[in-house]
């Protein structure tokens, strides 16, 4: 049965090669072997260096991507690593892009050394936080997702930056698998073949590792050596494929998904069935690419597409995994401090959020430095700034009010609305609302980004609720839609119309961008959210402790639910209409408020709402000053000064 | 449209408030004629070319490379194109604001500063070279100086003619016009660009015969350059250095009859969504570039 999925996944990936490679050339004129350039024709050459290699390229890309995340979640016993989410694969993309536009000349011995900087820094960071939380899957994963949203965070920006004119970035940041020789298998295959060797020989180690650390030191294993090799050869692995084809996701983590649901039980089995897996979840990718373009559709990037397979992939896989995240390892999040007058708190945040806000709505920087603005500028600066600083800080309150009722609905110290896909599912409706409706409107985007908001949140919720909400299942069902909703973004994005730079223009939108009237409305949406936060609070004072205490008080369940997740989806969809998809404030001021020792419902709820805000007011004037006289994204800056902080603090809490 | 002499006034008022709160940044008028901030670059250009240089630019530091002709040093920097700092545009206090369809959507704030002069000059299947070419007596026109505007298609015009008559020997074959973003992918420029319009005016032809084919993220694979075994390649602007390295070695590229028959000619970097200046510029490096070859 598992032998006939495979071979069925070959012969269809096979075929659909084929189809291109036919189209291009019949079988009858393909050249024989040995191929001498100088006596082939032009579409022998298309055939046997272009098409040939791209073939064998996805093959070898998609089995080094299967082994990096199989070795990675074997060694962090972490179902969810794979380079993508440990911020690996981000790391390498930022340190090519930030190569491209300052050090072109680095680029010139090859894309490798750069790539496996980038790559090699961001995994350290992610590991050097992880080693102090004793590599528990959860915390490593928001450190990896934290890490990897930061290097893209400012990789995109850097592209923008530079406009649309460096086409190598752009087509770098798409994974695009072309060929036009036989060098980029060459050098894949020189590095995964000895990959796969190291790997096997690493598989008796790492299984005896398995066993917990006390049966390892127990029989003589030194942990520390064997968990560095392990995660140098995986990032190795990692930084070749973006070096040579840029940025292809969540093949590392469906690979090993698939591996153990095809039965692969032991160590070696899954590390030698997910390349196997990878390979061929590139290259069913890839050749339906090849086919779409010879049957005269458009040609896409592999990379966006490979989103599109891994994610509901995932989906179909989750029901038949067991919740793999061992909890025992998370209990350290649980041991937080209570803090003794939390109304004081909430009014020193709400006094901190004002003053914030007076002092930057007088306070910036012009032509000539930094300073309040002058009296006589007042009338003209006053309300572009006004509605600027109400925008931001009302989007801030909206995502912040979402992330907090998710993590109230889940009990999942993880929840946010970015992480679950919410923003996800809000970018899709905006984009679906651009390309449909000709002309959009303010008020149908809104709607189209909030519908698409609560839409992946009620579909995720649908399919995750059976069991429960598992912290685990949650968490990859919500990087599905994530994934999902960035390759269909980078879709549209690829497909050469004029409304692509319109989402282009969103994605890099700033808070000067807002109508006064759109100011208003997120404004008014924000004391919405706050006041039925503070009406939903016994609600969210049961519903942390489990379904069972839930029904026991006689709470209606299914329906406190719908109407909390309906909630969640409509604040982040309004709210992300401002600031584009990538923000991590509905994250981090949940995190923060809790950190504060805001621990029951209203002033948790209160909380996050407040330190939501003032983080998008921090964001809003860093986004208007850093760079003045231009612009910079505002997601991008409020995930900017957001991520060390909550970096700080996740290291914090493990001397508590 | 006339501004109202009452709100010029304000403005006036507000710039020498600004002036003085700097401490010593200087206005920079036109010489009597309006005072101008440009969003769109052909725009830009096109008023650089009628005499009239604006005051304000957005994004100048990329604006100063490959820019035909240079901006005077005090002229002040608006930031992003697609998200001019409304600030920044209001300090300027301009007379008129140059836009286009590309910022449509950013339209109504601008109108709330001054009033906006936009045309869409770049636009999917429409030819843009008789449009940048029209732009400069509409343009011209609106500043209040027609004669400007004739004066300096008439100029163009012959311009492009005199290139025509050098071009000649060589327009028995087409041209395909593209730019490498690395070793594998191109960005093709169709009959709908602005080069493809200079092409066209210095009597040769364009042999890619769709529109511009250039997505975000999906550049036209280099393969598709088999289709054209009879053109002339030209390269317009920089090759990434690491592009340069992979094309060398590449089986693919050396194998395409242009390249092995010597039939690739490079040019410097070019602004391909720009005014006629821009296009004038094309040409003159097209035909020194061919007629380098021989």
């Amino acid at each position: 049965m598992n032998r006939m999925i495979l071979a069925g996944g070959a012969v269809t990936a096979l075929a659909l090669w084929s189809i291109a490679a036919l189209s291009a050339l019949p079988l009858a004129d393909w050249p024989g072997l040995p191929w001498r350039t100088s006596d082939m024709t032009v579409q022998q050459i298309l055939l046997a260096y272009g098409l040939m290699p791209r073939g064998v390229l996805a093959l070898l890309a998609g089995a080094a991507l299967g082994l990096a995340g199989a070795l990675m979640q074997a060694v962090l016993r972490n179902p969810l690593a794979d380079p993508t989410t440990l911020g690996t694969a981000s790391g390498a993309q930022l340190a090519i892009v930030a190569a491209t536009i300052f050090a072109p000349g680095w680029l010139v011995a090859g894309n490798l050394p750069i790539a496996l900087a980038g790559a090699g820094a961001a995994t350290a960071l992610v590991m050097a936080l992880g080693a102090r939380r004793g590599f528990a899957p959860v915390t490593v994963t928001i450190a990896g997702m934290l890490v990897g949203l930061m290097a893209s965070a400012v990789a995109t920006a850097m592209t923008l930056a530079q406009g649309h004119y460096l086409l190598s970035l752009v087509m770098w940041n798409g994974g695009a698998l072309a060929q036009v020789d036989w060098s980029g298998c060459r050098h894949m295959a020189l590095v995964l073949v000895p990959a796969l060797l190291l790997a096997a020989g690493l598989a008796r180690p790492l299984m005896v590792m398995s066993l917990g650390p006390e049966g390892a030191h127990g029989l003589g294993l030194r942990l520390a050596p064997l968990r560095f090799a392990t995660l140098l050869l995986a990032v190795a692995l990692s930084a070749m494929v973006s070096a040579e084809i840029g940025l292809v996701g969540f093949v590392g983590l469906a690979a090993p998904a698939i591996a153990r649901s095809l039965g692969a039980r032991t160590l070696l089995q899954r590390l030698m069935l997910a390349p196997l897996a990878g390979a061929l979840v590139l290259s069913l990718a890839d050749g339906l690419l090849l086919a779409l373009a010879a049957a005269g559709g458009p040609s896409l990037p592999t990379g966006t597409l490979t989103g599109l397979i891994g994610g509901p992939l995932l989906i179909w896989l989750l029901p038949r995994m067991k919740a793999q995240v061992p909890q025992r390892a998370e209990a350290g999040d649980r041991r937080s401090h209570r803090a003794p007058r939390p109304a004081w708190l909430l009014a020193g945040l709400a006094a901190a959020c004002l003053v914030l806000a007076v002092l930057t709505l007088f306070g910036g920087r012009g032509p000539e430095g930094w300073g309040f603005i002058a009296p006589e500028l007042r009338e003209t600066f006053l309300p572009l700034r006004a509605t600027a600083i109400l925008a931001a800080a009302s989007a801030g309150a909206l995502l912040a009010g979402a992330g907090a009722i998710l993590q109230r609905l889940t009990a999942n110290p993880m929840a946010a609305p970015e992480v679950l896909g919410v923003t996800g599912g809000a970018s899709l409706g905006y984009a679906v609302t651009i390309m449909a409706v000709d002309g959009a409107g303010p008020l149908a985007l809104a709607l189209g980004t909030s519908a698409g908001g609560a839409l992946a949140l009620a579909g995720l919720a649908g399919f995750a609720m059976r069991a429960d909400l598992a912290p685990a299942r949650l968490l990859l069902a919500g990087l599905a839609i994530g994934a999902l909703a960035s390759a269909v973004l980078g879709a549209i994005m690829a497909s050469d119309d004029r409304r692509a730079w319109v989402i282009l223009g969103w994605l890099a939108g700033s808070a000067s961008q807002v109508s006064p009237l759109g100011a208003a409305a997120l404004a008014g949406l924000a004391l919405v959210l706050l006041a039925m936060l503070i009406g939903a609070a016994r609600w969210l004072e049961i519903l942390p402790l489990g379904a069972e205490v839930g029904r026991a008080l006689g709470l209606p369940l299914a329906r406190v639910r719908l109407g909390l997740i309906l909630l969640a989806g409509l604040a982040t969809g309004a709210a992300t209409m401002l600031v584009g998809p990538v923000s991590f404030v509905g994250l981090m001021a949940p995190h923060l408020a809790r950190a504060m020792g805001l621990a029951r419902a209203v002033p948790f709820c209160a909380g996050s709402w407040l330190l939501g805000a003032v983080l998008m007011l921090l964001a809003a004037f860093g986004a208007r000053t850093a760079s003045y006289p231009y612009d910079l994204p505002l997601g991008l800056f409020a995930t900017l000064i957001g991520t060390p902080w909550l970096f700080i603090l996740l290291m914090k809490r493990t001397a508590a | 449209m006339v501004t109202l002499p009452g709100k010029a006034l304000t403005r006036r008022a507000l710039l020498a408030a600004a002036c003085a709160v700097a401490g010593g940044a200087r206005p920079i008028f036109a010489a009597g004629g309006m005072r101008l901030a440009a969003v769109d670059w052909a725009m830009a250009e096109t008023a650089m070319a009628l005499g009239h240089p604006p005051a304000a630019l957005a994004e100048l530091i990329g604006f100063r490379d490959a820019a035909v002709m240079q901006p005077s040093p005090d002229t002040i920097d608006l930031g992003l194109r697609g998200a001019p700092n409304l600030e920044a545009l209001s300090l300027v206090a301009p007379d008129l604001i140059l836009s286009s369809s590309y910022y449509s959507a950013i339209q109504p704030r601008l109108e709330r500063i001054a009033p906006v002069f936009t045309r869409a000059l770049y636009v999917a299947d429409e030819p843009a070279f008789p449009k940048v070419m029209a732009l400069l007596g509409e343009l011209a026109d609106r500043l209040g100086d027609p004669a400007a505007g004739a004066r300096l298609q008439a100029a163009a015009r012959s311009e492009f003619a005199m290139l025509a008559g050098r071009a000649a020997p060589f327009a028995r074959r087409d041209c395909l016009l593209f730019e490498l973003g690395d070793s594998r992918h191109l960005r093709v420029f169709g009959t709908d660009s602005l080069f493809s319009g200079a092409l066209e005016a210095i009597g040769l032809r364009n042999a890619w015969a769709g529109r511009t084919r250039f997505a975000f993220a999906a550049p036209i694979p280099l393969e598709r350059l088999a289709d054209y075994p009879e053109a002339r390649l030209i390269v317009v602007g920089h090759i990434p250095p690491q592009a340069e390295r992979g094309l060398g070695s590449a089986a693919l590229w050396n194998s395409l009859p242009p390249v092995r028959a010597g039939r690739v000619h490079r040019l410097p970097e070019l602004r391909p969504f720009a005014g006629i200046p821009s296009a004038l510029r094309f040409g003159h490096e097209l035909v020194a570039a061919l007629e380098g070859r021989g």
